[in-house]
């Protein structure tokens, strides 16, 4: 199907996102509770465009979200849809007074976080990525908890979750940073649950928790050779070099 | 209603609640009305019971519990005083009468005394706004309520009326 | 009970309002007594009949008692008016004065409710069975043409003209949206997927509105016929009634209707012998004023939070388990079976242009008669205000209505005369929500009024979204800081543009029309902002750090009703001598300040 961006017509397929065909065609959206990994959450607001009818008039949405239909038009910057992000980023520093991510982007935006009580030194902005990729890797530990101004993420009773594996996907995929990790003395913790990490047979380096090991183990009813992934292609690479030669 | 404190009674009345219901997740929220009525609160275990027995992962479970209003995740007291604060009551003073049952019972919203009588909320809007403000100890309605009713009403449930008075 | 029904006709009724208002007064001691002193009396040749109904809506006036078939209805009954009530009225046919309802402009002294300026102006549809017949009797519903439409519908009408007729009505959604609810059939309709869902929102949850619990409670069964007929439209075999679980008697009522209904062939399989099968299930809601938002209420019944989702698909299309969904408020329900008996057109020759027939609204605050009325839309607020409200209490000024929930406006005296329906309120920044109209008079304090729904909001936001969310955060910390008199001028824009940026931006219609008593406030009293932010001033006398009561010693006479309410024994004085609050003990509760008669306490 046919729609009309910025003025330009582009192609997209049944059942995408206004977002997705917009990624595809290098057209620039700002998002901050978007990952390819998952579905559009409509949480953050960065991403609203206008749509126009017929008759000139526009409405605001969230592209993340909104599924494309044949003739659309679409404008994804005017100076209302500036307003809505310059606005957004200004609340979301004012809560996340913690982030650098946060407040450099406020700087880039050219706002000034406002000045409201409470949450000293909250990095969290509550884009739920972390729930997203736990929930992807099988553990489904965290949650957007309790409700209104009080909503944040985690672990039931804010306690360690006995599914929790220590797989980091939560703290890899956080854009502010909110999520702390310690590794020391061979140790991970991660939402107050300490995990022994399992080194390489090969190079020696932590690469993974014994959960996350004994997890693939159980799921895949493989034993896998206790290295890292580096060390793995390494390895693999050499098979294939014999099985070749 | 018996005090429930052992675990291995809790886990008893919890199966009893779930073997009411089919192990589906659109029961979860009838499940946990049945288990505040049953302990007043949601005991943990209680909610893991339920994660395992709906198939639900327990941190979804505990998103709901903290989510719902009407559950509450400590043990509350006996007779749990709701003041609506509810519009309203709000403009006919009902902060007033809670700011007076604190004075007798030292406790504020979301608080409970600590023998295990009394616990506070304020609530939303209660639906008899003709009797504003209103106040409900358990299932009992208490219409145009004054600040100088908060004393008797009190020591109908056998609270302490002395001013600062711990009960 | 049939033969029961036969018996019934002609004899006397004697009818116990046993809504939530009249039975804290004590209308349960009352039926009680009356049970005792009738039951086996050998006075009466045929023992009348001893009816609990639900809400009659003058709450003010309660426990009402109404005897039938002479017309006759009784205020503020108690336990011990029974024996004269069954000597001389029962017995003897005598009219008890001193329990009449007394006109207070004409001194007149009025036998029917229906004379009273309460009742006159009312047009009652959604509320026709409330008080006039016992909830718990499927009898009594079918005696008043209960099932009727649904006969009517099953047996001579197509799923097209019943779906005609309900377009033709004009009907809208009474639960906040407005949405034209023949369309929304009509758009479930087109989808070719089954099965289809249908639910009824009786998540009441606007603080100030108790329409539908008075509907739940006082005539459940019409819920249910509305709700079969949509079935019927649709060929939906399942339907759910969302219901507030603190609503305890709505539940039992329910439940207890929909037994019946199934024991008496209304729902099941094959109803009336049709082809129509349809069953309806309970569910308690959790307690969440979002779940009012019919996706976050989709959710709640599928077992989650109550979130919202974007609505760029209706839940017509996907809705409850991604099928195709109908959900309609309990009062739109409650209007479909007299649609459907009476016709659409009937139903639309009362109403404006946009909004037809009539809403229920509940009336309360600063008002003489608080209570649930129905009335044609486009009535003005000062009808309702000052015709069948009676005016304001206390001889006070007239200063604000809220309507349309929380998240509504505030509407100023200026728009009195404001014909109100849908359209009419939204365009002056209000809504009309489910039905709320709460009076606000010249001790209300406008500021701390869009705080109070501010943190109401915040706390019952799902937290989803980022506008609404951290907007209201931002939006409370404001207001918070204007009310302890910190606030600054600058203040004033930054509670706009977050407002107008939360309008545009946010997820649900919770967090869209979230800024509607800021921006209201902002627009109709930025003059109380101003006093609190430069004088360090509430006119209002409501915000304790910026208010400072006295008594003027001319006016006070001295009554010491003051010195009784004072929480804190600051107000000193003796008996009809004038009396002086001591500032160093006032909490600035202004329990004085609203209670005295003569005016005589004033904010300084």
């Amino acid at each position: 199907m046919k729609l009309i961006i910025d003025g330009r017509e582009v192609s997209a397929y049944p059942g995408e996102t206004i977002l997705e065909v917009c990624r595809r065609e290098n057209i620039f959206i700002p998002t901050l509770c978007y990952h390819p990994a998952f579905k559009g959450q409509g949480v953050c607001r960065m991403c609203m465009v206008e749509l126009e009818d017929e008759n000139g008039n526009r409405r605001m949405v969230a592209s993340c979200t909104y599924p494309v239909q044949e003739g659309l038009k679409i404008v994804t910057f005017s100076a209302k849809i500036d307003k809505v992000r310059k606005n957004i980023i200004r609340l979301l520093a004012s809560r996340a007074k913690g982030s650098d991510y946060i407040q450099d982007l406020a700087g880039q935006y050219g706002v000034e976080p406002l000045d409201l009580p409470g949450l000293d030194n909250e990095k969290c902005i509550l884009c739920r990525l972390c729930v997203n990729a736990c929930k992807l890797m099988g553990s489904s530990v965290l949650a957007a908890v309790w409700r209104g101004i009080d909503k944040k993420i985690s672990t039931p009773y804010e306690e360690a979750a006995e599914e929790c594996i220590g797989c980091a996907a939560c703290y890899e995929v956080c854009p502010t940073g909110a999520i702390e990790m310690k590794e020391e003395n061979g140790q991970r913790i991660i939402w107050n649950k300490v995990f022994n990490l399992v080194l390489c047979q090969h190079c020696g380096k932590a690469y993974a928790t014994e959960e996350q090991i004994a997890l693939v183990e159980r799921k895949t009813g493989i034993s896998l050779p206790a290295l890292c992934e580096a060390c793995r292609s390494q390895n693999l690479a050499g098979r294939l070099k014999n099985f070749s030669g | 209603m018996p005090e429930i404190i052992d675990a291995t009674a809790i886990e008893k009345a919890c199966k009893e609640i779930l073997d009411h219901y089919a192990p589906e997740p659109r029961y979860i929220l009838a499940i946990m009305q049945d288990m505040q009525k049953r302990f007043n609160y949601l005991p943990p275990q209680g909610l893991k019971m339920l994660a395992s027995y709906t198939g639900v992962p327990f941190s979804q479970v505990y998103a709901m519990a903290s989510f719902y209003k009407a559950f509450s995740l400590k043990p509350k007291g006996r007779y749990i005083i709701k003041v609506c604060d509810g519009t309203a009551c709000h403009i006919k003073g009902a902060e007033t009468l809670v700011e007076q049952i604190y004075k007798y019972l030292q406790i504020r919203p979301g608080e409970t005394t600590r023998d295990g009588s009394f616990s506070l909320e304020t609530v939303n809007c209660l639906g008899a706004c003709a009797l504003a403000p209103v106040m409900v100890i358990n299932e009992k309605v208490y219409g145009k309520v004054t600040p100088a009713d908060i004393e008797r009403i009190i020591k109908e449930y056998g609270g302490w009326a002395d001013e600062g008075k711990q009960c | 009970m049939k033969e029961n029904n036969v018996k019934e006709k002609g004899c006397t009724k004697i009818m116990v309002c046993c809504g939530t208002g009249c039975t804290a007064n004590g209308a349960r001691q009352v039926l009680a007594r009356l049970e005792e002193k009738l039951r086996g009396n050998k006075n009466f040749e045929v023992v009348p009949v001893l009816k609990a109904t639900g809400c009659n809506g003058w709450c003010e006036k309660g426990p009402l008692v109404k005897i039938m078939p002479e017309d006759i209805t009784y205020c503020q009954v108690k336990a011990e008016d029974v024996d004269e009530i069954i000597e001389k009225t029962l017995l003897r046919g005598e009219k008890i004065k001193r329990l009449l309802y007394r006109d207070p402009q004409t001194k007149e002294f009025l036998v029917s409710l229906h004379q009273t300026d309460f009742y006159r102006k009312q047009k009652k549809i959604a509320l026709r069975n409330i008080g006039e017949i016992d909830p718990a009797s499927i009898d009594d519903y079918i005696e008043r043409d209960g099932y009727k439409a649904l006969e009517k519908a099953l047996k001579y009408m197509t799923p097209d003209e019943v779906l005609e007729e309900v377009i033709k009505s004009g009907l809208r959604g009474r639960g906040g949206g407005g949405f034209p609810t023949g369309r929304k059939w009509q758009a479930c309709k087109k989808v070719p997927r089954f099965p289809k869902y249908i639910i009824c929102n009786g998540d009441e949850g606007d603080p100030g509105a108790f329409m539908d619990r008075s509907i739940m409670e006082g005539d459940p069964h019409t819920i249910i016929e509305g709700m079969l007929i949509c079935a019927y439209v649709l060929q939906a075999e399942k339907g759910f009634i969302y219901v507030r679980d603190e609503y305890d008697l709505a539940v039992k009522h329910l439940t207890q209707a929909i037994l019946d209904a199934r024991r008496c062939g209304f729902l099941g399989k094959n109803i009336l012998g049709s082809s129509l099968s349809f069953d309806i299930e309970l569910v308690r809601g959790g307690g969440a004023f979002v779940c009012g938002e019919e996706t976050a209420l989709i959710k709640s019944i599928e077992g989650f939070p109550g979130e919202p989702r974007d609505k760029y698909i209706f839940p017509t299309e996907s809705g409850l388990w991604g099928q195709p969904t109908v959900i309609n408020n309990v009062e739109t329900w409650a209007n479909i079976p007299v649609i459907i008996l009476e016709g659409g057109e009937k139903f639309a020759s009362l109403g404006t242009e946009g909004s037809k027939g009539t809403k229920v609204f509940s009336l309360v605050g600063k008002v003489v008669n608080t209570g649930l009325v129905e009335v044609p839309m486009g009535i003005t607020l000062r009808e309702i205000i000052y015709e069948i409200g009676g005016g304001i209490p206390n001889g006070r000024q007239f200063k604000a209505v809220q309507t349309g929930g929380p998240s509504g406006g505030c509407i100023p005296a200026q728009l009195l005369d404001l014909e109100i329906d849908f359209d009419t309120l939204t365009r002056e920044g209000s809504m009309m929500g489910s039905g709320g109209i709460i009076v606000m008079d010249d001790t209300t304090c406008m500021v701390e009024v869009a705080r109070y729904y501010t943190n109401f909001l915040a706390v019952e936001s799902c937290g989803k979204c980022t506008p609404c969310r951290e907007g209201l955060r931002a939006l409370l910390a404001i207001l918070t800081r204007i009310v302890k008199g910190e606030g600054k001028m600058e203040d004033l824009e930054l509670l706009q543009e977050i407002s107008e940026v939360m309008q545009e931006a946010s997820l649900c219609a919770l967090g869209r029309t979230a800024p509607n008593p800021v921006l209201s406030t902002l627009k109709y009293f930025q003059d109380e902002y101003v006093a609190h932010i430069i004088d360090r001033r509430c006119p209002a006398g409501v915000c304790p750090e910026l208010t400072v009561f006295e008594i003027d010693a001319e006016l006070c006479t001295g009554c010491t009703l003051c010195q009784k309410n004072c929480p804190v024994d600051a107000i000193t004085g003796e008996a009809k001598k004038a009396h002086i609050i001591q500032q160093d003990k006032c909490i600035r509760c202004g329990e004085c300040y609203r209670s005295c008669r003569f005016r005589a306490v004033k904010v300084k």
